[in-house]
């Protein structure tokens, strides 16, 4: 539980720097730092069941915040920490480059999700190429925080009291060795 | 039993979350729309606010800095150029003046914008939408405020968006750029009619009439009050290209906005909605908001908005 509270908050304080950072650093240049912590969630956590409802109010509380429909981040956040899962348990993300391309991989899908999901429930939206391009450059970016956001989640979850025999895919070479 | 039920948990828990995403917005699409938030959104939005400004108002002042030295790079020659249209402006309006006073419009028009002031609050803008599919900002003002959803913001360069949901103390804003975004506007010099639609880029794009539409790279784009969101004479931007209509009967030119949404700090949220919002939102009346807090337009600002309201 206390994990389980500790992400959640330090995810909700995220999304609230994100918002404020993106007053300085304008879209695409400013990450999401929310996604990224559901995706480190994802690749950090054994508990499925509470990871998914991690993911679903980070989501949820992104969709109070944003522009979105109501319930569309809550649901690709569900898709984007499943992926996570699934990728910390199949793929071998040891070291920085893995993890930069993953976290950069999920968040072009996920941009491709919301365009998807939102054209599907709301009619008249174009397809515009020049927003594919800041979408992958969006993609990039969160790549690039990638790291920090996940090293950062995985040594608050250790401090938080999470089982270090939990970790499946986050190597990181921290000051601690190898978790 | 016990023992599936724990196996089946995540599953379980993963159908019910993705059941009440889906119906969150299956709900939202429904047109159930509410001008007051849910109790836990509206706790989530004041938290925000505050802990957001704290890290937006130092954001914000580095950033001034760095763009005020970026500015002083050109500012002799921008300087030079700014007087000589000063000059030319000033020319011209004493020509306008002479011509309004002479026909004895001046005075009617006068009364005219008395009758269309519309009291402003000023408010912070603290918190942007990071995702590019999106263009939202969060403000320091709220329904405390007397702001209502439906409310036009506004800036001293132009058009900003529209107030869609508000808390206490904090208001979520649409942009024009954001793809949900249909503002109808017309051609300062030709009078063309057309709708401006966000695209969810930087630059919104203004559909017309190919056949009898006179647009032009460089025509200026004002709202023509007719959505029944924004008042009439409000700027939109400028029209930076043109596309070819190629027989089609609907014409799209790219537009630059009025506002530089990239430096967006404090904006003017109009007090009064229009028709089309107060059909849209449930609750239609006009709060009067606390006489200190509201921002009655001064002379510049006034003489602009008002002006163009009378359709000048």
């Amino acid at each position: 539980m206390k994990v389980f509270s500790t992400l959640l908050l330090a995810g909700l304080l995220l999304l609230m720097l994100e918002g404020a950072l993106a007053t300085l650093l304008s879209p695409p240049w400013c990450p999401d730092l929310r996604l990224l912590a559901v995706i480190s969630i994802g690749l950090r956590w054994r508990g499925l069941a509470p990871g998914l409802a991690l993911a679903y109010l980070l989501g949820s509380a992104a969709d109070v915040l944003s522009g979105s429909l109501m319930g569309l981040h809550a649901l690709l956040s569900i898709l984007a920490f499943l992926s996570a899962v699934f990728a910390g348990r199949q793929l071998n993300l040891k070291g920085r480059f893995p993890l930069m391309a993953f976290a950069a991989s999920v968040s072009l899908f996920y941009g491709l999700a919301l365009y998807a999901v939102s054209s599907f429930f709301v009619s008249g939206i174009e397809f515009v190429p020049q927003w594919l391009l800041e979408n992958l450059l969006h993609s990039l970016v969160n790549g690039l925080f990638a790291p920090l956001v996940f090293e950062a989640f995985s040594r608050l979850a250790v401090w938080a009291g999470a089982d270090d025999s939990s970790e499946r895919a986050l190597f990181l070479e921290t000051s601690r060795g190898p978790m | 039993m016990f023992g599936f039920l724990k196996r089946m948990s995540a599953p379980i828990v993963l159908g019910a979350l993705i059941l009440l995403a889906l119906a969150s917005i299956v709900s939202d699409r429904s047109g159930l729309r509410r001008a007051d938030l849910p109790w836990w959104q509206g706790v989530l939005l004041e938290v925000t606010v505050p802990v957001q400004k704290a890290v937006a108002i130092p954001a914000g002042a580095v950033a001034r800095v760095w763009h005020s030295y970026l500015d002083l790079v050109d500012l002799r020659a921008e300087n030079d150029g700014l007087q000589a249209s000063l000059l030319d402006l000033e020319e011209t309006n004493l020509q306008l003046r002479e011509a309004l006073v002479s026909s004895g419009h001046l005075e009617q028009i006068v009364e005219m914008r008395d009758g269309f002031e519309v009291p402003m609050l000023p408010a912070t803008v603290v918190g942007l939408d990071v995702s590019p599919f999106f263009r939202s900002v969060l403000v320091d003002r709220g329904s405390e405020h007397g702001i209502l959803a439906g409310n036009p913001v506004i800036t001293h360069a132009g058009v900003v968006g529209v107030v869609t949901r508000t808390s206490d103390h904090a208001a979520k804003t649409m942009l024009v750029l954001d793809r949900q975004s249909a503002v109808d506007g017309f051609v300062q010099r030709s009078r063309t009619r057309g709708m401006v639609y966000g695209r969810g880029t930087g630059e919104p794009e203004f559909a017309f009439e190919a056949r009898r539409g006179d647009v032009e790279v460089g025509d200026l784009l004002l709202t023509s009050g007719l959505g029944g969101v924004y008042p009439k004479g409000l700027k939109l931007g400028e029209v930076t290209a043109l596309s070819d209509p190629g027989g089609g009967l609907i014409q799209v030119a790219t537009v630059t906005p009025a506002v530089d949404f990239g430096r967006l700090e404090q904006v003017f949220i109009m007090m009064r909605r229009g028709p089309g919002m107060s059909l849209l939102y449930e609750t239609g009346e006009f709060i009067e908001p606390a006489r200190s807090q509201v921002e009655t337009r001064g002379e510049d600002g006034t003489a602009a908005l008002a002006g163009s309201e009378g359709g000048l």
